[in-house]
């Protein structure tokens, strides 16, 4: 059965970046403000926190982060708990909140999250990253994290044709969504042949098919709809959720052109929405590299195997195509703040259906798809959101 | 032989260029790398298992950027492999030009070798046979 009575009804998304002197509480803090005070939501009516941070333990020294960026943004006393897992660890946060919604045990709660991982050097903060792997048999032997979407890439360019000219067309693409997105780490469009400069990071992979190191954070406010249109006219529905999980071994997967929980978790989340891939007007997938945008938009069933890359280069997946994906610029352009990642995505939607995307806006509005996922698809968390007057 | 298999061993027997695989004693199932669990039938007792040594290659990358600890080895291939036994296990790939990776087609047969790195590891590789 869709899911009754979850209803975003706030979401804010801080600049993503290299945040120059803003630590990781004061960024969260701004998020935190931007979802409730200054959204017209008191923060005495928010029961409970789900925080979403992957390692600030390596990134800045600090763990048991909840409660403190809880204490620090003006909600001292209220339960707060962190999720983590990886680069889904905001969706897995916002999974949790839907859940305690439909439970009945809470009626207003935040979902919240930041990242700070400019403060160390790149070599850290990619030993950081690295961390979301397996250690003893993956990073071991010098894999790293782009090299695992490397050999995905391999594995898909052999079996369907897909060519590094598609993957930079993803590039292009995420780029000139976020030139007119004023919260986009790079907000300047970028043209093919630059997409294609040979600076190789993990072959077939070149610097313009990875997503960049950033700062950043984002929160919305959840609520019952009992309680909903105390604070809007216009709530969004999270109507399906889907977690899955999968080996952390890229070899221990049978097919590499594909992430099995990518595909279980959107399964999940149409089963419970009554809905399928065709009813999608706008997705939002987690391109942390480029070929991870083309595999995500054919597991979550957007396109058929193997079709993803056709999609990109006929222009489906563009702002103005039948089904654009990730209208605002994607990881790839805006950042990924990794644990804000997750949460950041359902702002994205969240705007986009209630109209109020600006020069980023789609066409059609109703109902959206958004697919966070962690590590190498160890972690895959789907959730189909719709406005609630449709 | 008879002792219980632990990760600690499995790294060992690589560093010591004896690389032996798991196997489930309930089904005989091939695992590396190591898992506590068989996938086959569920059972979680293990024994060490010899390989053949004989694989192919299901999927590469050539790592160019790479943490401090590997980047004098850049650049490197690292290999998804397909046992003969069935299991798959990353590896090194010796014996290709990491500057013509495209001349390395998916599927090609490879034999069990080892690679003693500049970081004092040694890594577990193929190369073609």
């Amino acid at each position: 059965m869709p899911l009754k009575n979850t209803n975003v009804v706030s979401a804010y998304q801080t600049k993503f970046g290299r945040l120059e002197g803003a630590t990781l509480r004061e960024i969260f803090a701004e998020a935190v403000d931007g979802a409730t005070n200054n959204a017209g939501i008191p923060k005495k009516d928010i029961q409970a926190v789900f925080v979403g941070t992957f390692i600030p333990e390596m990134l800045v020294h600090q763990g048991h982060t909840a409660p403190l960026l809880v204490d620090y943004a003006g909600l001292r006393g209220v339960p707060a708990t962190r999720h983590e897992a990886a680069c889904a660890s905001g969706a897995t946060a916002l999974r949790s909140a839907v859940m305690a919604i439909e439970s009945g045990i809470y009626d207003t709660v935040l979902v919240a999250s930041a990242e700070k991982m400019t403060s160390v050097s790149t070599n850290r903060a990619t030993e950081a990253l690295a961390a979301a792997a397996d250690d003893e048999f993956e990073s071991s032997m010098g894999l790293t994290f782009p090299g695992v979407f490397g050999i995905a890439a391999v594995a898909h360019m052999a079996k369907y044709g897909t060519t590094e000219e598609d993957m930079a067309r993803a590039a292009v693409k995420a780029h000139k969504n976020a030139s007119t997105n004023p919260l986009a780490q790079f907000q300047k469009e970028i043209t093919l042949e630059k997409a294609m400069t040979p600076r190789y990071i993990a072959w077939p992979l070149k610097l313009f098919d990875c997503s960049p190191i950033s700062d950043g954070g984002a929160a919305l406010v959840l609520t019952s709809n009992e309680k909903a249109k105390q604070y809007t006219d216009l709530p969004v529905k999270i109507i399906g959720t889907g977690q899955a999980s999968a080996s952390m071994n890229l070899c221990d997967r049978n097919d590499l052109t594909a992430f099995e929980s990518s595909i279980a978790a959107s399964k999940e989340a149409y089963k419970m929405a009554k809905l399928g891939p065709k009813d999608m007007d706008v997705a939002v997938v987690h391109d942390c590299f480029t070929i991870a945008e083309i595999i995500a938009s054919e597991d979550i069933g957007l396109f058929k195997p193997g079709e993803g890359a056709k999609a990109l280069r006929d222009g489906v997946t563009a702002l103005d195509g039948d089904i654009p994906i990730n209208p605002m610029g994607g990881l790839k352009a805006v950042g990924h703040p990794v644990g804000a990642t997750g949460i950041k995505q359902a702002v994205v939607i969240y705007r986009e259906l209630i109209g109020d995307a600006g020069a980023n806006q789609v066409t059609n509005h109703d109902t959206g798809i958004l697919h966070n996922f962690g590590g190498t698809g160890a972690t895959a968390v789907v959730n189909i959101m719709r406005r609630s007057d449709v | 032989m008879s002792e219980k298999p632990t990760i600690e061993v499995y790294k060992k027997n690589i560093e010591d260029e004896n690389f032996q695989a798991y196997k489930c004693v309930g089904c005989g199932c091939i695992i590396a790398p190591p898992s506590g669990t068989c996938y086959d039938c569920g059972g979680n007792k293990m024994e060490w298992a010899k390989v053949s040594g004989k694989g192919n290659l299901v999927s590469f990358t050539v790592i160019h950027i790479a943490p401090d600890e590997f980047q004098e080895e850049t650049p490197y291939y690292v290999a998804v492999v397909e046992l003969e036994e069935g299991t798959r296990v990353s590896a090194r790939l010796l014996g290709v030009d990491p500057l013509k990776p495209e001349e390395v087609k998916l599927g090609i047969p490879l034999k069990l070798d080892y690679e003693k790195g500049k970081s004092g590891h040694t890594y577990l590789a193929f190369r073609p046979a």
